[in-house]
């Protein structure tokens, strides 16, 4: 479903992937993973198009990204979720607002709003914070608020940008549990992160990436019990 | 409430202040905008009204048959030129003279309408050819003399009044251009400056929503409906606060110009001068905001990938 075929991105004399290729597929939950800098989240600002390559191809359901028009980026960011490593949820508006503002953008019909809107919530566990402001919520709270507005539209994919950066482990934990139970609804889940820890325990397909290049393409075996020795 | 329009009034309560100096802006221009209009369409009115009076009055000689006095009357009434004919016979000039000495019956009992010589009242369309019209009615064999009617004071007063209300006319309506120009071209680049800050002040709101797939008409319709919302509340403080002045003086205008018609004094027509003001201040106070609000927010959203 998302193909980098040979992918190069530049900024200036700094080179942020370096002909990178890697197919994903449908289902499938991924982790990217490398230290900061390495080129993780440059590869999802590239499918989102907030970047375009230099050279090379990204196809995603068919559809060559690097060819799209401004015109046609709205539409492609709608079919992805997208769920930002500094959350860029809306201050202004309450946990729901932020929600159905997702919806509106996508044009989803008002009659299904409230119904979808708690079923993420629910799902997140945020049902009782739906009418808090972003800055009344912790770290935790809030990644699970972007992952909510993220996964409401429905999308085919999500992509997870260190999604649990800053977050204290037992946080990680369940945001990392609740995005197992996205992928396992069928929604392909890509998460960049530098914790190998949560790598260790939810194990899976790993890209690593160093110095914006591919350096291991694998998989490793979930551990069942972890045991958190930091 | 719509999503957009719910946003667009969140955003103006968030900065109750920036949109006060906005709404401010547009309602003294509006207020202004009006009272001006009012005045040009008073002094229009005054002028149509000197401009419509029978101005001109022919004197027929005493021999004029009535079959000539009323060829010359057709002949004026066919004249595209001239707008009123009016033929004054000896008897009505008889009875305009007792009317004119009702104080003193004496002396319109002294005379007989055999003294008194028929005449031709008649007005133009358009005063400036009032002259050349003049010319050629002197130059009909019936008729003896040829002057401006006694209502409004001689030739010279009759000129003196027409000209210097075209005069203020004029200068009116340069001065009112002007000033309305000035502050059209003031209310766009204030709106413009507010709508840059709010634009600003929610770069990183804006950019969230693209990266949400927002599309620029998604990221625009608020911002738009708000400064829609300030030029149609700008519209109707101005527009009102000019109704009001208005009508709390025109008591005052209606016994200082008399039967002048500087303003309709029938309610209807009077709303009606003022609804067409107001539609017309709508109409281009939403071609202001809408120019104002697109200009600022495109200049944000180019910025943003």
């Amino acid at each position: 479903m998302l193909e980098f075929k040979n992918v190069t991105k530049r900024f200036g004399q700094i080179t942020a992937l370096d002909d990178i290729s890697f197919t994903v597929e449908s289902g499938e939950f991924i982790f990217v993973i490398g230290p900061s800098g390495a080129g993780k989240t440059t590869i999802m600002k590239l499918v989102i198009h907030e970047y375009t390559p230099d050279s090379g191809e990204i196809i995603l359901d068919g559809e060559p990204l690097h060819k799209f028009k401004s015109w046609q980026v709205p539409k492609l960011r709608q079919k992805l979720g997208i769920v930002f490593q500094d959350f860029k949820l809306l201050p202004s508006r309450t946990i729901y607002e932020n929600i159905e503002t997702a919806l509106a953008v996508k044009r989803v019909t008002k009659s299904e709003w409230d119904e979808r809107i708690k079923h993420v919530l629910n799902l997140v566990g945020l049902e009782n914070r739906a009418h808090l402001f972003p800055s009344q919520l912790s770290g935790g709270e809030l990644q699970r608020a972007a992952i909510a507005r993220a996964i409401v539209v429905n999308p085919s994919v999500i992509f997870a940008d260190e999604p649990t950066g800053n977050l204290d482990w037992e946080t990680a934990d369940g945001i990392m549990k609740l995005l197992v139970r996205i992928n396992e609804e069928g929604k392909t889940v890509i998460v960049t992160t530098h914790n190998q820890e949560i790598v260790a325990k939810y194990g899976g397909r790993v890209i690593e990436v160093r110095d914006g290049k591919i350096v291991n393409d694998h998989k490793v075996s979930k551990k069942h019990k972890h045991e958190h020795t930091s | 409430m719509s999503t957009p329009l719910k946003t667009s009034f969140r955003y103006l309560r968030r900065s109750p202040f920036q949109a006060l100096a906005a709404i401010s802006v547009l309602a003294i221009t509006y207020f202004v905008m009006t009272l001006l209009t009012t005045t040009v369409y008073s002094v229009g009115q005054a002028l149509t009204y000197f401009e419509t009076r029978p101005q001109t009055i022919a004197f027929l000689k005493t021999e004029a048959k009535d079959e000539e006095i009323k060829a010359l009357e057709q002949k004026l009434q066919s004249d595209s030129r001239v707008r009123t004919v009016r033929v004054v016979s000896r008897e009505d000039a008889l009875e305009l003279y007792k009317n004119a000495t009702k104080d003193n019956p004496l002396l319109g009992e002294l005379v007989s309408p055999s003294i008194f010589p028929p005449s031709i009242e008649f007005s133009v369309t358009v005063l400036q050819n009032a002259q050349t019209v003049l010319e050629e009615v002197k130059k009909e064999p019936i008729v003896d003399t040829i002057g401006f009617t006694a209502n409004i004071g001689g030739k010279d007063s009759v000129n003196t009044v027409i000209e210097r209300l075209k005069e203020i006319s004029k200068a009116l309506r340069t001065v009112g251009f002007v000033a309305v120009g000035v502050l059209l071209v003031t209310s766009f680049l204030v709106l413009i400056v507010v709508m840059t800050m709010r634009t600003t002040m929610r770069k990183s709101e804006i950019e969230s929503l693209s990266l949400l797939g927002a599309t620029p008409g998604f990221i625009r319709t608020p911002i738009v409906l708000e400064a829609l919302q300030y030029s149609i509340i700008g519209v109707v403080v101005g527009w009102l606060l000019a109704v009001i002045l208005i009508m709390y003086v025109t008591p005052s205008l209606f016994t200082y110009f008399g039967e002048i018609p500087i303003l309709p004094r029938e309610m209807d027509k009077f709303f009606m001068l003022f609804g067409v003001s107001f539609v017309l201040n709508l109409v281009s106070a939403l071609i202001i905001a809408l120019a104002s609000s697109t200009l600022a927010v495109s200049r944000s959203i180019r910025t943003i990938k």
